[in-house]
């Protein structure tokens, strides 16, 4: 072989080799290097309030004082004045949901995130906005807010960037921290490896909170199951525990 | 074969106080309340939109857009959302193939006993009107969409209307315990998806009217996937309860590819019905036959 062709042919063999590195950046970048949140999870460790990351949340006056009339009504489990979801099963909403001790599926289609809960058969949405707008969110949805909002939400990479705002005033962050209609959620979901989904979320509320705070909860992979039917009415109108209490 | 479908034609009044003193007790403090008169909630209509439906008319939503994605050419991929665009039956009176619908005596009674209700303006609390799981016949016919996630062994269904679930087992093994929405065992036949139900909690109503359905009832779905102008889902209901039918009997329904209406409303029925007050006070217990 002379030395020329040996020359083109390692030149095209590098080409080669760049094209292909490229295309699989390219593909890489075209999907997002998204995870595959989808599996079924659970809680890792069992909670009813969200922790700060670090040091203690950060109230204004009056989210304290809410926060406080909120203890005061827990001791006298006087649930109605304040918690409705413990005292009706009404949706406990966001982020509350997420603390939920029993088990969700994520299921990614579609451009939809589905986030399934064994607890009273509840969902909420993540919508990617990758295909043609949703119709069905209505000029009354935006009035009155919801307890649980769609979720816009995008891939940063393989973390899940989710924005979810439109909030009612019927529900709670957590058991007890209260929240108004300008709570604002931003939550950074990311496998932290194949059978650990973690939860970075970011409350801001200024009528409550003097600054955005943020918590982490973390679940487990769990077996890929039937889920019971759980009706939450039965349970309240048979005297059961109809959300957990430490 | 060619399929009748009859529509139970009652007074204006009647259906709007059925419907909404069903849908009222039942959605939460999240929907604003239409005003008597007013749309439905989940009617959708444009903004502005003028009176609800007329007595089973579909409402008006918009069509799918032009440029919505198709669903998998699949015939066995059902995974998306499918929405009932046809009209809403409020009693079935005949079955698919135009025969009435064959009560025993005891059937008769309770559908006469009912409407009647109805009619007297005091309606019998029902699993809709509670806020629990309504059996499939009735969660799958009001005009609000469901989403299907297809894995290898299950479909999950989940309903915007009560925020309803559903589970359909392929291996009979992971099948979960029976509720209110039953047992569902299905298999491939072909094309169509044979989904079979047993083994309900309590008896449960067909249709607005109260068609019923006894705890030991059986119910066979056959599912296909259809596509003529538009992708549909063509589902054959089949009953089988000697409790209250003669004999088994079937009525068609169709639902609409919609991904456009993948963002479901919020259905918080809870926030009502399980306050101290509960249950709107017109609705009464029914006699237990």
């Amino acid at each position: 072989m002379n030395r020329t062709v040996s020359v083109h042919r390692g030149a095209l063999r590098a080409g080669a080799l760049c094209l292909a590195a490229c295309a699989a950046l390219l593909s890489l970048s075209a999907t997002g290097a998204e995870a595959n949140l989808e599996g079924t999870w659970r809680i890792a460790v069992s909670q009813d309030a969200f922790k700060p990351v670090s040091g203690e949340i950060p109230f204004t006056t009056e989210g304290r004082k809410r926060y406080q009339e909120n203890k005061r009504l827990q001791a006298q489990r006087n649930y109605d004045a304040y918690d409705i979801a413990t005292a009706r099963c009404a949706s406990p909403g966001l982020p509350r949901l997420m603390l939920t001790p029993d088990r969700f599926r994520v299921w990614q289609r579609s451009g939809l995130i589905v986030f399934q809960f064994e607890w009273n058969r509840l969902f909420r949405q993540i919508d990617l906005g990758l295909t043609m707008p949703r119709v069905r969110i209505t000029e009354d949805d935006a009035a009155v807010g919801r307890a649980v909002p769609p979720s816009m939400g995008r891939w940063e990479g393989d973390t899940l960037l989710v924005n979810t705002e439109g909030f009612g005033i019927n529900t709670l962050v957590d058991n007890l921290v209260p929240h108004g209609y300008d709570m604002k959620l931003t939550e950074r979901l990311h496998l932290k490896d194949a059978d650990t989904l973690e939860d970075r979320v970011t409350i801001e509320d200024p009528e409550y909170f003097t600054r955005p705070w943020e918590t982490v909860v973390t679940y487990k992979r769990q077996p890929d199951a039937a889920f019971a039917e759980d009706v939450c009415l039965d349970r309240l109108w048979s005297g059961q525990p109809t959300l957990p209490h430490k | 074969m060619k399929f009748e479908r009859v529509m139970a034609i009652l007074s204006r009044r009647l259906i709007r106080s059925v419907l909404l003193t069903t849908i009222l007790v039942c959605t939460g403090g999240a929907q604003a309340q239409p005003a008597p008169g007013g749309p439905l909630p989940g009617a959708g209509g444009p903004p502005g939109a003028a009176g609800p439906p007329g007595e089973g008319e579909p409402p008006p939503f918009p069509p799918l857009p032009a440029n919505a994605p198709e669903p998998s050419a699949d015939l066995h991929d059902f995974n998306g959302t499918w929405f009932h665009a046809g009209m809403l039956e409020f009693q079935i009176k005949r079955d698919m193939f135009g025969n009435k619908t064959p009560f025993t005596p005891l059937g008769q009674k309770v559908i006469d006993r009912r409407v009647a209700s109805l009619k007297n303006g005091t309606p019998f609390i029902n699993a809709s009107a509670k806020c629990v799981p309504m059996g499939q016949p009735w969660q799958m016919d009001l005009n609000m969409p469901f989403q299907i996630f297809q894995s290898k062994d299950r479909f999950d269904v989940l309903f915007e209307e009560y925020h309803g679930a559903l589970q359909i087992f392929l291996d009979t093994a992971e099948a979960a315990q029976a509720g209110y929405m039953g047992r569902s065992i299905a298999h491939w036949d072909g094309d169509t998806l044979v989904v079979e139900t047993s083994g309900y909690k309590d008896g449960f109503w067909l249709d607005v009217n109260g068609t019923p359905a006894s705890k030991n009832a059986k119910l066979t779905q056959r599912i296909r996937k259809v596509k003529t102008d538009h992708w549909f889902l063509e589902i054959i209901t089949t009953l089988e309860d000697p409790t209250y039918y003669t004999r088994p009997w079937s009525w068609p329904r169709d639902y609409d590819w919609r991904p456009d209406m993948s963002i479901f409303r919020e259905y918080n029925c809870e926030e009502q019905v399980g306050a101290k007050e509960g249950l709107d006070w017109s609705l009464i217990p029914e006699p237990n036959d």
